[in-house]
């Protein structure tokens, strides 16, 4: 039932032990409603066909084929507060055991995105995050425009040379564009890399000036990198310095598996 | 991205629209191969109508510049606007293209 009855003292307990988001209900477009249904019992969660009006948190599950991809924005805005590919090789009976520790990760954070890199590449990430975001917290002008960069350049560093490990455009020829997008093309076309996983958290917390601090996570499945100085010259390279310039903090962790940034907002 | 091309009397001017990113890199090989193949030694890259380039787009666009060098043609950005202006300023572009407003 989504009636947004969540008591003071469960909010605080819930607050205490890392749990930010108590999901109320699971949309999952493309997915038969019986299922649905069996889904959202086991789970514990409301089985709704769309995003009511209501205010209390929702998790989407995403298909892997591409077919379920939501084509209506209202799946990318409050209430919705996760968006979930459920892991491929999964039968109907136990698809709620294997998305349980999905959900529990989620309701860590205020926003929750685990997703394949072959369904997050066609997705506009950057943008998603930054209209789910900009949706709790108003951002304008050029400020928004750098969060969706910032956002964007995270996203693309995770899938194209982490989780698909192609390398960046070094020199400036039409034979290394060529090879970039034959590679791109190779490795997306390769279920091991393609199936690989990008996971973004977000946090939104009060700032010691009264302002608020957004927190992005992005982790991928690749082999990392060492940031240090980089040529000047090539035609890629510039993404990770774009966002060091927008985000009040970077950190990258996990031997360049994980991007933390931080906005004032 | 979505590009058309307009060949004028002195230039060739080559409109993209909407998102530049490092997803377009096929539309980007097709349009430096265009670029390449009229005759004309001006090619204008209108980016009035683009809404939104990244690090990669940016990247591609530089790679355009060099092949257009290559092939002796002057390569020129105009009208770039919003956060496309943002992000060329930022990275400094107008050191290594011409700008135009």
């Amino acid at each position: 039932m989504i009636d947004g009855t969540i008591q003071g003292t469960t909010q605080e307990a819930d607050q205490a032990v890392g749990c930010r988001t108590r999901f109320a209900g699971l949309l999952a477009p493309g997915l038969a409603a019986d299922r649905l249904n069996r889904l959202a019992l086991a789970l514990r969660l409301s089985p709704l066909l769309q995003a009511p009006a209501g205010s209390a948190p929702l998790a989407v599950l995403l298909a892997g084929d591409g077919s379920a991809v939501p084509e209506s924005d209202a799946l990318w805005l409050p209430p919705v507060a996760a968006w979930i590919e459920p892991p491929a090789d999964t039968g109907a009976s136990d698809t709620a055991d294997r998305l349980a520790p999905f959900l529990a990760e989620a309701a860590k954070s205020d926003l929750y995105l685990n997703l394949t890199t072959a369904t997050a590449h066609d997705l506009q990430l950057g943008g998603r995050l930054l209209a789910a975001l900009s949706a709790r917290h108003p951002l304008e002008g050029d400020r928004r425009d750098d969060i969706e960069l910032a956002l964007h350049e995270a996203v693309s560093n995770a899938l194209v040379h982490g989780n698909l490990g192609v390398a960046g455009m070094k020199e400036l020829s039409a034979q290394e564009l060529e090879r970039f997008s034959r590679d791109l093309g190779d490795r997306l076309a390769d279920p091991v890399l393609a199936g690989r996983r990008i996971v973004v958290t977000l946090r939104i917390d009060p700032a010691e000036d009264g302002r608020r601090l957004a927190t992005v996570e992005i982790t991928d499945e690749g082999a990392g990198f060492t940031p240090g100085p980089r040529a000047n010259s090539g035609a890629s390279g510039r993404g990770l310095d774009l966002i060091g310039n927008i985000a009040d903090g970077l950190t990258i962790e996990d031997g360049g598996r994980r991007i933390r940034m931080r906005f004032r907002l | 991205m979505d590009y058309g091309i307009e060949v004028r009397d002195q230039e060739a001017v080559i409109r993209l629209r909407g998102r530049l990113t490092f997803n377009d890199h096929a539309k980007l090989r097709a349009l430096i191969g265009e670029m390449g193949q009229n005759k004309l030694k001006r090619q204008v890259l209108d980016l009035s109508s683009l809404e939104f380039v990244d690090s990669a787009g940016i990247g591609m666009l530089l790679i355009a510049r060099e092949e257009m060098d290559r092939a002796a043609k002057q390569f020129i950005l105009r009208g770039a606007a919003g956060q496309v202006k943002r992000v060329l300023t930022v990275a400094q572009i107008a050191k290594i293209v011409p700008i135009e407003d």
